[in-house]
């Protein structure tokens, strides 16, 4: 090679205004909140539908055991629900030092891996706990129903549970899933470029 | 180092490694800026485990490698159109976007380690931004900058 092109003079001839430092804080800020307030409302809302169903309890006081079981077993799929939605939040905050690339990759790899298998066994363990909680909650107020009316009510909540479980649960967790799975890949691809 | 300093110092440099990453003015502007943030966050955890600049170079490369979360489109290898038209005017304009045109048709990261290279880091410190070993980062540098010299050299420069 006779000539040598002098990239580095090329790559700085790039210049650019400094942005004021202000846009960056009031960006950071209005990021930090926002996550905040998505993390408090989802909270919240599970919170306040646990002490509603924690007031049914008190006010009617419920006879059969069945009952209680029921009720609580709706409050752990909500409690199970919101457990590893809380612990994302810790996964993307708790990084102490920043990882070099590699690393970082392979954390993203192993994060997004965690979230496929959450997705898939969370929400159906969800789905059932939720269901089999109504479903045995509903069991002291049917009882006192005529035998006829008593086969109504519950064949039409099961027919409901099986909407949830054969059509919107494996819906929900493809939809999830196939997002998921296109990062992966692309991440996959990335960490390739590592090997070499 | 107080961060204001270290915006003032640093800006110019995140948003050219960007820029090396995407070859699109506006998705830099936004990689810098989210690079930025994450410093502003971090840095009171920072205990000078390394040198300031591996740092921030380490949370840049990072963003612009996790940026296909937030579009799954990778960045393009192409001129952007409305810029092919203006950048004609002068030498210095024309020879830094068809740089940016070489590098963003190398594999992510190759395009980080010669921006870094280019950025006048030394092997040792692209090596520990990029989580390689010397010896390959080396190799790797000499293989991009063939690639690239070669490239200028077929366009007439």
């Amino acid at each position: 090679m006779e000539t040598n092109i002098d990239l580095k003079k090329i790559w700085n001839t790039q210049k650019i205004e400094t942005p004021n430092v202000e846009i960056l804080y009031t960006k950071a800020n209005k990021l930090k909140s926002r996550s905040l307030l998505k993390l408090l409302v989802v909270n919240i809302s599970l919170l306040l539908t646990i002490i509603f169903i924690g007031f049914i309890w008190y006010y009617y006081q419920p006879e059969l055991i069945t009952t209680k079981i029921g009720i609580l077993l709706t409050i752990l799929a909500m409690l199970i629900f919101l457990l590893p939605f809380n612990k994302q939040f810790s996964l993307l905050t708790k990084n102490k030092t920043e990882p070099n690339s590699k690393e970082c990759l392979q954390q993203l790899i192993k994060l997004k891996e965690i979230q496929v298998y959450q997705q898939t066994t969370m929400l159906s363990v969800y789905f059932i706990l939720l269901s089999l909680g109504i479903g045995l909650y509903m069991f002291e107020y049917v009882s006192k129903m005529t035998i006829t009316w008593g086969i109504i009510t519950y064949a039409i909540t099961i027919f409901w549970f099986a909407i949830n479980w054969f059509y919107l649960r494996p819906k929900a967790i493809t939809k999830q899933n196939a997002k998921l799975n296109t990062l992966l890949v692309e991440f996959e691809k990335l960490n390739n470029q590592m090997i070499d | 180092m107080n961060f204001e300093t270290i915006y003032k110092t640093y800006w110019q440099k995140v948003f050219r490694l960007c820029m090396g990453y995407a070859n699109d003015t506006d998705a830099a502007k936004d990689l810098a800026q989210e690079t930025f943030i994450k410093v502003w966050k971090q840095l009171p955890k920072f205990r000078n485990e390394s040198s300031i600049g591996t740092w921030i170079f380490r949370i840049a490369s990072n963003t612009c490698l996790r940026q296909i979360q937030k579009d799954k489109k990778m960045p393009k290898s192409e001129l952007p159109l409305e810029i092919k038209d203006e950048i004609l005017e002068t030498n210095i304009e024309k020879d830094i976007q068809f740089l940016y045109h070489c590098i963003s048709e190398l594999q992510e990261v190759e395009r980080i380690i010669i921006s870094l290279e280019l950025e006048d880091m030394n092997q040792k410190e692209i090596a520990e931004i990029v989580g390689l070993s010397e010896g390959n980062v080396r190799v790797k540098i000499h293989r991009i900058k063939e690639k690239l010299t070669q490239k200028f050299k077929k366009n007439g420069n």
